[in-house]
């Protein structure tokens, strides 16, 4: 392999990654801080994918159409933890998956009532719509490289927001001592109603910007919730930072055995995530 | 709902019609079981959809071929699951004693469908799933196939290619038995004439991830890439292969699936995509106009190839009722009847092989302006080879 | 043997009743192949339980051995020659066991989250391997062409062809699966693995290796989970990766938690309840996830302890 082209692939896993970490960093953000797993994750990057499309087609602008979806989701949060999650903490972690679980069904169902079940597409916003030439043979779409910076950004902003502010503050404290926190005279539902419909909004807006790069299609969610779930056990549950390494391993280990050893390419990133626990066995950046 | 309502109405109609007509009136009152096993939930939804749209339509406009028989439709979601294919084969069969059971889309549930039903007493249609083998070693009497084998609409391609030229291909698909055999059989007829397949990329099913094999591709540098790829992941495809701009530099060629029911969400990034494919949208025959026109009146949304097949189906049903003159009870006798049928249609006229898999002409396609526009027929009354089958 | 009130009623109404069942559908094949199918998931899902409700070993890739069930016996079994049943259930028990004693061994290591997904993974690469291999059908999954006989000695016990001796040997072999894990629990081992959920710690301070006790249960379950596998692929003669795949797993746990986990009895509530459903809502609609995931969302909120939890307590309250 020359080194351009070790040069593109490693620019494809290093999209795929920071992709991956998006979606990712909800579901970690929400484990680490409350304990909960929320199978019904992946469901949440296809409403995202479908609110975009719906949104797009109404609205005629990519950009109004994103913040939309956004913000449904970002209530959409908010609604299932005041009304669902709020009643399942003081229980047992299997009924949460159960219950995520059902959730599932219930988003599967609904999408196919509102949206039907052909596949459909999103086109790239036309201020996005060029390519950036690499070689004669070659191009990079700059919708693709607008993603990736997004994502970095969006990573960023979780970074210094956990560890610069109060809030960051309150939620570092709220995954080691739930009481501790409440002792403070912090509202700690509200505390975790925000994380939650944050982890919901993650998912969903990393939905909406694959739209255009990806066919909205039933059954979406849950391809990218295994995937997701390899990434935040290799960096450690809970860890952001953990989500970030985990996912560019996985998007470079995924895009290099593709190509390199595509008979195991089906099982590197399941390898990936075994050698990892063997190793360590809470992953690389447990708490 | 629906079925108990459509029920209570054939009750009624059947009645009335055994009142008039004396002769026949016992085998009229009994409505002809049409069971239906496609997917309505996940991935493969919208073609099971498309498919029972089709078979209904073909028989509301053929009552008249029907001889008063009623039609009870029984339909059963196999979720494109294979492991539940044999259970839901045996309710149709067992259970409700179905006389047709049309399904289904998915190759592995056509597998396990076919073990429960291969030499039984129920027809099993095949509407759709291009396995080799359920018209190649496990061919029975009882199973028919109204869609294509996996062989046939990429053999014609390998010719094509050849024709225009093209001495080094790069072959992907997912690595599953539809997609295996697709390849197969382009590389079949490709190499025969010269060609050489430069490289044969599979990628894990059901992954989208296609970037790291188009850079791949783009590298090699090949004269053209065939590729077979359906539904979802070929809207991910051709999406992902404009992207990294090689639409227009390495022609894209495909079995048509590859731009069936999907052109509108690729956009632009199909344009120029050549395939080869037993039907197109824009084919001129009376009988595609009409059943064009009509699908669109009907629901509200362009017929795609899946529907077409699942016409079919309700085609053949409808003229082999009409052949035996509404008495289907014996069994001999329908095969027969269904074994030597022509039916009429959007394709074009086809006729069924002994394996019972249509021999059909097969379109070379390309896309513009976002439609299938026919160039050519590729390949004419092409009859799949069904290795393997004893019939 | 079954000391609980609400367990003793629903053993002396299941089982009575189950073996009634073909005489009054009339000898449906359909539905008597149907409640087959329930009674050997039921088989798979107590397996589960065991190692989730009673051992604490939550595992994502339970499917892993459901699927090898059926895989090894195809991949020992020549094509066209008609094997003994009998001597291919100890060979699959007896493999499994082997393999499930390495996956342990593995897996074991980590706990909580960090196993679920371990299991969850090895699993992954089990499907894809069948999913890809050549020589097993690849994706769209093998048959099996002649079944097993059952000959003892030349005594030929019943046909695995006919429906209704296949749905008796199901239900004896749920019976008796539940009874081994009854004896199981009563034994001292029994209560070490007790001890070892409750207290791993105290449990090693009394000189006990923990790690062996997990294990030992880590390799009844499986086993038991593939000879559920082995059985459902005898059923239809058709084996396909999909039997492997998370979401199998995935509806176990499901049906398991359901039930209510560690009863060991909830794993048939939750089974049949889940089945009963879904055959239901498909019938009534095209959208049955949408009444199914509402009720399972329900069922979560109204019951703390899954089904056998309310039975329970319905039965405490007569009291």
């Amino acid at each position: 392999m020359d080194i351009t082209l070790f040069l593109f692939q490693l620019m494809n896993g290093v999209q795929y990654g920071l992709l991956l970490f998006l979606i990712a960093s909800g579901l970690t953000l929400v484990f680490g801080v409350m304990g909960i797993l929320n199978l019904a994750h992946g469901s949440m990057y296809m409403v995202g994918a479908y609110l975009a499309y719906y949104f797009v087609n109404t609205t005629g602008s990519f950009g109004v159409a994103a913040v939309i979806s956004a913000i449904i989701a970002l209530l959409l949060g908010i609604l299932i933890e005041r009304t669902l999650i709020i009643r399942l903490y003081r229980r047992n972690h299997l009924d949460q998956v159960l219950l995520t679980i059902g959730l599932i069904f219930v988003f599967n169902a609904l999408q196919s009532l509102l949206w039907g079940n052909d596949p459909l597409g999103v086109t790239v916003p036309t201020w996005l719509d060029g390519a950036i030439p690499l070689t004669d043979m070659i191009e990079y779409p700059v919708y693709r490289l607008f993603v990736s910076l997004l994502c970095i950004l969006i990573g960023i902003g979780m970074y210094l927001t956990i560890n610069r502010t109060r809030l960051g503050m309150l939620i570092r404290a709220g995954e080691s001592n739930r009481d501790m926190v409440e002792c403070l005279g912090v509202n700690i539902n509200r505390l975790y109603t925000l994380v939650f419909a944050t982890g919901v909004a993650l998912a969903a807006i990393a939905g909406i910007v694959s739209a255009p790069m990806v066919s909205v299609v039933p059954g979406m969610g849950e391809h990218v919730l295994i995937a997701c779930f390899v990434v935040v056990v290799i960096g450690g549950m809970g860890s952001i930072k953990g989500a970030f390494v985990g996912a560019l391993m996985v998007g470079i280990v995924d895009t290099f055995s593709s190509i390199m050893l595509p008979q195991l390419s089906s099982m590197m990133i399941y390898i990936l995530m075994a050698v990892v626990l063997l190793v360590k066995p809470k992953g690389l950046f447990a708490h | 709902m629906q079925n108990k309502k459509n029920r209570l109405r054939n009750l009624v109609t059947t009645c009335a019609t055994a009142g008039l007509i004396s002769a026949g009136a016992a085998i009229a009152a009994e409505p002809v079981k049409v069971g239906v096993m496609l997917p309505f939930s996940g991935v493969y939804a919208a073609l099971g959809d498309a498919g029972r749209n089709g078979l209904k339509m073909a028989l509301q406009e053929n009552t008249a071929q029907l001889h008063g028989r009623k039609i009870e439709f029984l339909e059963m979601d196999t979720e494109a699951k294979p492991e539940r294919a044999p259970e839901l084969a045996s309710s149709l069969l067992d259970k409700d004693k179905a006389d047709f059971i049309i399904g289904p889309v998915h190759s592995g549930v056509a597998m396990g469908m076919s073990k429960v039903l291969r030499n039984k007493d129920a027809i099993m249609i095949i509407p759709n799933a291009g396995a080799a083998a359920a018209t190649g070693p496990l061919c029975a009497p009882n199973v028919f196939r109204t869609s294509f084998s996996s062989w046939q609409p990429s053999y014609p391609m390998g010719k094509v290619a050849l024709d225009a030229g093209y001495k080094k291909v790069v072959t992907m698909s997912w690595n599953y038995g539809m997609g295996k055999e697709s390849l197969d059989a382009f590389e079949e007829s490709f190499t025969a004439g010269g060609g050489e397949i430069v490289k044969k990329i599979l990628v894990p099913f059901p992954k989208t991830e296609f970037q790291p094999y188009i850079t791949d591709i783009a590298a090699t540098a090949p004269d053209a890439v065939f590729v077979f790829f359906a539904g979802g992941g070929a809207v991910k495809f051709v999406k992902d292969y404009a992207a990294l701009g090689l639409n227009g530099k390495i022609p894209l060629l495909g079995s048509g699936f590859l731009t069936e029911g999907t052109l509108e969400a690729q956009g632009d990034s199909a344009e120029g995509i050549l395939t080869t494919l037993h039907y197109a949208d824009n084919l001129d025959n009376p009988a595609n106009k009409k059943f064009r026109q009509n699908y669109q009146d009907s629901f509200g949304k362009p017929a795609d190839i899946y529907a077409v097949q699942g016409y079919d189906a309700g085609l053949l049903i409808a003229q082999a009722i009409n052949t035996l003159g509404g008495d289907i009870s014996d069994r001999k006798a329908l095969i027969q009847a269904m074994e030597s049928s022509t039916i009429d249609s959007p394709r074009g006229k086809f006729t069924f092989s002994k394996a019972h898999n249509p021999v059909q002409d097969i379109y070379l396609r390309k896309v513009e302006h976002g439609e299938n526009q026919v160039l050519s027929i590729a390949a004419q009354a092409l009859e799949d080879p069904a290795r393997g089958c004893k019939l | 043997m079954f000391t609980n009130r609400a367990e003793k009623l629903f053993v002396w109404v299941f089982f009575p009743l189950a073996l009634l069942m073909p005489l009054l559908l009339e000898q449906n094949t359909f539905y008597v192949n149907k409640l087959a199918t329930i009674l050997i998931l039921s088989i798979f899902v107590m397996s589960l339980d065991y190692l989730v409700g009673r051992c604490g070993l939550v595992t994502l890739g339970h499917a892993l051995f459901y699927g090898l069930g059926g895989y090894l016996f195809v991949m020992l079994t020549p094509e066209y020659e008609a094997v003994n049943f009998w001597v291919y259930t100890f060979y699959v028990l007896a493999i499994a066991s082997l393999i499930a004693l390495v996956v342990g061994f593995i897996v074991l290591r980590t706990s909580g989250i960090y196993m679920i997904m371990i299991t969850l993974a090895l699993a992954q690469m089990c499907f894809y391997f069948f999913s890809d291999s050549t020589d097993f059908g690849g994706n769209d999954g093998v048959f099996i062409y002649i079944k097993p006989e059952t000959d003892v000695f030349g005594l030929s016990l019943f046909d695995l062809d006919n429906p209704v001796h296949f749905y008796y040997l199901c239900l004896l072999s749920l019976f008796n699966v539940l009874l081994f894990f009854k004896l199981v629990m009563r034994s001292k081992f029994g209560r070490i693995v007790d001890a070892v959920q409750e207290n791993p710690e105290r449990t090693t301070a009394l000189g006990y290796n923990v790690f062996h006790f997990r294990l030992a249960s880590y390799v009844i379950a499986s086993a038991l989970g593939a000879y559920a596998g082995y059985l459902f692929a005898l059923q239809y003669g058709f084996v396909n990766p999909s039997m492997l795949s998370w979401q199998t797993s995935g509806t176990a746990l499901v049906m398991s938690i359901l039930g209510g986990m560690g009863t060991l009895y909830g794993a048939i509530l939750g089974t049949f309840v889940y089945e009963g459903l879904h055959y239901g809502f498909e019938h009534l609609t095209e959208n049955w996830m949408l009444p199914m995931g509402v009720l399972i969302i329900l069922m979560v909120l109204a019951f703390r302890h899954g089904l056998a939890g309310y039975l329970e307590s319905l039965v405490e309250k007569r009291k």
